[in-house]
């Protein structure tokens, strides 16, 4: 868990402490941590009742007072429910680390969307939204156009085979080693490749409740992990209006892949995500800086550091 | 043994996808890695994209050449200066169809002829079994 990580979940009942004297609250400890302060007790129960949860203390402060530190901190307390239920869906192709982006938005959703006068508890409300969101990720926003059940299934199968005969080889492996592991031929395991482009996965830039305006925080604000090396890369392309199109993993790959001579799979073994995932965002991601050539009709946007024209 | 074919299509976007399934089988021939094909794609497409909105064509034509694990890849013939000066001239720190290709392809070169010219590009095979 990152520092940043630690200070949202420090000591829930002191919301203003520094992280290097807080307490570090997990799932395990919600029930235990309102039984400090009393009615009324605000320094740091903050007119809590003694009986009342503290996701009921949270869900209160933001509902009620716009806290969006109380919504933060439920974010992270309940991400352990996330991962939880993210794994039971891991055996199907898709990243883990992915599924947990997709269940935390379906998260945020629930805490967002909470009725107070329910009086039902937020794990109740919040699984079936997490649940709905990861089942709706396979099913409507997996392909985005129709592709036979056969081909998805085989390029499902190339997935977790390519994951397991990069690092056995050493290298990426070619289409014949492919279809021969995927007992296919190399027209289907081509035919299944090309149609891996065809498949969306959601933006960690993408705003958990989909407004998108300028404060709102991405998902990744809330994931920790990756975004480090993001941040820390010396990338210029962050400063061109065209890159600046991209989100931060995308930037961080064709950082990669074109400024530090990478290859796909040495860049997927970096940021933890597959190679075929890699091809499509590095492909999706040339695709937006062309559009916004085609818009803006000026060669020099692809210039990541925007001085020396040529 | 050396082996050709000859593509002729319209001058659409359409061809793009043509192309790319000709060299996904000869890369799948000559054991390619999928890296090595993967770069193959982006190179191809970034330039053929360019070429389209550079030069005002009605036909694209492309010859794809394998022989002995390298693959040359033809395109042309084009008339546009912008053209080849976005193929030819690198900007250092610039992610323009150049550095695009200098990353993703052996070698480039261009064959003139009558005040036209094919754009060639060259993948050899790399790290793949022998």
């Amino acid at each position: 868990m990152s520092a940043a990580d630690e200070r949202r979940v420090s000591d829930p009942l002191d919301l203003e402490a520094p992280p290097g004297q807080a307490r570090v609250v997990t799932a395990d400890d919600r029930d235990e941590a309102p039984a400090r302060g009393g009615p009324g007790a605000d320094p740091q129960g903050r007119g809590r009742d003694d009986s009342e949860k503290l996701d009921q203390y949270l869900l209160r402060r933001y509902h009620l007072h716009g806290d969006r530190r109380a919504r933060e901190q439920l974010i992270t307390m309940y991400l352990p429910l996330v991962r939880s239920l993210a794994r039971r869906y891991a055996s199907r192709g898709e990243h883990f680390d992915d599924l947990v982006q997709v269940g935390a938005i379906g998260l945020i959703k629930a805490i967002d969307r909470f009725d107070l006068s329910r009086g039902v508890e937020l794990t109740t409300y919040a699984t079936p939204n997490i649940v709905g969101e990861i089942k709706r990720y396979f099913r409507d926003k997996g392909w985005s156009v129709r592709v036979p059940r056969g081909l998805q299934e085989l390029n499902i199968r190339l997935n977790k085979i390519i994951d397991e005969l990069v690092p056995k080889l050493q290298r990426a492996p070619t289409i014949n080693e492919l279809a021969e592991a995927a007992s296919a031929t190399p027209e289907e395991v081509l035919e299944a490749l090309e149609t891996s482009q065809a498949y969306n996965s959601v933006s960690l830039q993408a705003s958990p409740n989909g407004e998108g305006g300028e404060d709102d925080a991405g998902l990744i604000d809330y994931l920790g992990g990756e975004e480090e090396a993001y941040d820390t890369m010396e990338d210029r392309t962050t400063l061109a209006p065209g890159f600046a199109k991209l989100d931060k993993r995308e930037r961080y790959i064709l950082h990669l892949r074109f400024f530090e001579g990478q290859t796909q799979s040495q860049i997927a073994e970096r940021v933890g995500i597959s190679q075929m995932h890699v091809s499509r965002l590095i492909r999706r991601s040339l695709e937006k800086l062309r559009e916004e050539i085609g818009e803006l009709d000026n060669p020099q946007i692809l210039r990541p550091s925007g001085d020396n024209p040529r | 043994m050396a082996e050709r074919i000859d593509l002729e299509m319209p001058a659409t976007l359409n061809a793009l996808s043509t192309v790319r399934m000709v060299l996904g089988g000869l890369g799948a021939r000559l054991d390619f890695s999928l890296d090595d094909l993967d770069d193959l794609y982006l190179a191809t497409d970034g330039l053929l994209r360019s070429a389209l909105d550079a030069d005002p064509l009605d036909r694209l034509s492309v010859e794809i050449l394998i022989d002995n694990g390298v693959l040359r890849f033809a395109a042309g013939t084009f008339k546009s200066a912008k053209l080849r000066a976005e193929v030819t001239t690198y900007a250092e720190g610039c992610l323009d169809l150049c550095m695009l290709l200098r990353r993703t392809i052996d070698d480039v070169l261009f064959e003139d002829a009558d005040g036209a010219y094919r754009i060639v590009l060259i993948k050899r095979r790399q790290d793949a079994p022998a």
